[in-house]
């Protein structure tokens, strides 16, 4: 870039443009620029998962050494400190609480998107509104509850919450997607008969398939990933994976190749989810800003 | 369930009084998706979502607000017979130093990390990527996005690691080899940058999915006229995505200013250097087990938050009328 076009880049000047080769070189610099600051995000997740490859002494050397010998001994390790359980319980927390988020949210967003009843844009916003309670404060009731009902170090209890919280964030993105599908087709199912079942099933399901899974991902990482009422509601049958890598991060702090491995495990689920979904994953959470 | 006839409940349903809620367009003989579904059958959609966010969502902020004007503690005398006390927590609260210490502290968190870090830093790489197509973007998109959606327990870690005095990995980066504690010698500006890294993508998507609105030809027409890049973002660019920008803006806000995250960076110190609000509520509530005094100062959250929300979705409900 030399400097007679860079001081002339604010100005307004008709018909003198920058050469075509200086045109290009910046066009370079600005890619060259773009693949830096990707690097610079994605910088610490590489190392953690290269570092989960090391072996513990490889990993302790400071700067990290990038050419290593990889092995799995960390992974193996792990299992046989009972990472098991915790990943268990949260499996059984994310899948099961996106299932029941999808159950009710598909039918409420059917509904809604269609728009038979006349207030639905306050049904909307009553469920948006819900996003906007400070979740530190809706802790401390809870815990209360929770406590009385006998249910703490419950996998059903995270199960419970998880699908009240999600709700409202899949039932906006479930909207967003529902709206796509062609108001003709649905009329054309009902002229040729087909009943609300079979129009949800037949002729609706398909089209929307795509978001219903991307709907379906985001809240599994939601879930997933959830740590302050996990850390709260839970203590030793029932504590998801990301309590268990804090404890394992008190008790191990030093074995940095072992903490990766933990940290990196537990970040799988939701690093494959996030891929899948990547494109879709604005709507979700943009609640319709984009439309 | 096999196939029925065209089914209708708000035919054989009476109609509701005042005609409130009825479907409308009642025109011809063919009849819309939302007649056949009906009233009665789009409430009974609705109802349980409703139900359940009501129950886990909205009835236990109404208790955090109930529980803000008791003295109910987690354990000892107060624990069994709480007293109302009406809005003293409150008045409490607005003289306490700490608290006004952490309301500071979530002032600049939000103010640095997400106003001004991942909303700029955002619309830059929006802007950076706008030109790319297929692969590359997805490529470089999918890398900013792990960010975000790793678990934050795992981000936590992951920053523990790299701002560590002794092993961190940004000490043997940098000239010199300091043995900065970052954490402790930079607590505000460790987390700012954390949430900065951490957030980012959002803002990013946003403004990508934003930028896309743009009509090319306004930009040609810029760039005939030998605007650069940085008057085409400023001059056409920035005008036509305000709304979006106004979303991102209030979204962020809303996040960070709920962000519990930095407590396992610092746990709130050092010295309650970085105590943000929902620390400060933990460590009141359930730590010294205050837990009317930590509901009212999670009601006063609430209203803040309720505050942002307002102008946000006056502002989404502009656009979308």
């Amino acid at each position: 870039m030399t400097a007679t076009t860079t001081a002339r880049r604010g100005r307004i000047r008709p018909s003198a443009r920058p050469p075509e080769t200086a045109v290009r070189r910046r066009g370079r610099a600005w890619t060259v620029l773009a693949w830096i600051a990707a690097a610079v995000f994605f910088a610490p997740v590489a190392w953690m998962v290269l570092t989960s490859l090391h072996a513990e002494v490889d990993a302790a050397t400071n700067p990290p050494s990038l050419f290593a010998p990889l092995t799995l001994d960390q992974y193996r390790l792990l299992f046989g400190r009972n990472i098991t359980p915790f990943l268990v319980n949260s499996l059984m927390a994310s899948v099961l609480s996106t299932l029941l988020v999808l159950g009710l949210a598909i039918p409420a967003a059917y509904a809604l998107s269609i728009r038979p009843v006349e207030r639905w844009r306050d049904v909307m916003f009553f469920f948006l509104s819900t996003k906007m309670l400070p979740v530190i404060a809706a802790l401390l009731p809870i815990y209360l509850i929770v406590q009385r009902l006998n249910m703490l170090d419950n996998v059903w209890t995270l199960v419970v919450l998880y699908t009240a919280f999600n709700l409202p964030i899949a039932l906006w993105m479930m909207r967003s997607f529902l709206r796509e599908v062609p108001r003709e087709i649905l009329e054309a199912a009902q002229v040729d008969g087909a009943g609300l079942v079979t129009t949800l099933r037949s002729v609706v399901a398909p089209v929307a398939l795509p978001g219903i899974v991307a709907t379906g991902l985001i809240c599994f990482i939601f879930s997933w990933n959830e740590f302050l009422f996990a850390v709260n509601l839970t203590a030793t049958r029932a504590a998801t994976s990301p309590v268990f890598l804090v404890g394992f991060i008190t008790n191990e702090g030093l074995f940095l190749a072992r903490l990766c491995a933990a940290a990196t495990l537990v970040s799988l689920p939701v690093l494959i989810a996030g891929w899948a979904t990547q494109d879709k994953l604005v709507r979700g959470l943009s609640l319709g800003a984009v439309e | 369930m096999s196939p029925s006839p065209v089914r209708s409940p708000a035919v054989d349903a009476p109609p509701a009084p005042g005609g409130k809620g009825r479907a409308r367009e009642d025109a011809g003989s063919q009849r819309s998706p939302a007649e056949v579904l009906g009233v009665k059958g789009a409430a009974s959609f609705v109802a349980p979502a409703v139900g359940i966010v009501g129950v886990f969502l909205i009835f236990p902020a109404l208790w955090t607000l109930y529980l803000g004007i008791t003295n109910l503690r987690l354990t000892g005398l107060a624990a069994a017979e709480p007293q109302v006390v009406g809005l003293d927590n409150v008045t409490q609260a607005l003289s306490d130093p700490s608290f006004l210490n952490a309301l500071w502290v979530t002032a600049i968190f939000v103010l640095g990390s997400a106003v001004i870090g991942q909303t700029v830093l955002g619309l830059g790489l929006a802007w950076l990527f706008r030109n790319w197509h297929g692969w590359g973007r997805q490529a470089l998109e999918v890398l900013v996005i792990f960010a975000w959606i790793i678990p934050g327990s795992v981000v936590a870690f992951l920053w523990i690691a790299m701002l560590d005095g002794e092993s961190g990995t940004l000490n043997a980066l940098l000239p010199g080899g300091v043995g900065i504690e970052w954490l402790l010698t930079y607590p505000m500006l460790s987390i700012i940058v954390f949430n900065i890294w951490r957030g980012t993508a959002f803002a990013m998507l946003l403004f990508g999915a934003a930028l896309n609105t743009v009509p090319p030809s306004h930009l040609e027409t810029a760039r005939l006229a030998g605007a650069g890049a940085w008057r085409q973002l400023v001059d056409i660019v920035l005008p036509t995505i305000r709304g979006h920008i106004l979303t991102a803006l209030l979204l962020v806000s809303l996040w960070t200013f709920n962000l519990f995250t930095p407590f396992l960076l610092t746990r709130g110190g050092p010295n309650f250097q970085t105590e943000v609000l929902p620390i400060y509520i933990y460590r009141v509530a359930i730590s010294q087990g205050e837990l009317g005094f930590g509901a009212a100062i999670g009601a006063i959250m609430l209203v803040i938050n309720l505050a942002i929300a307002l102008v946000y979705i006056h502002v989404l409900s502009e656009r979308a009328a």
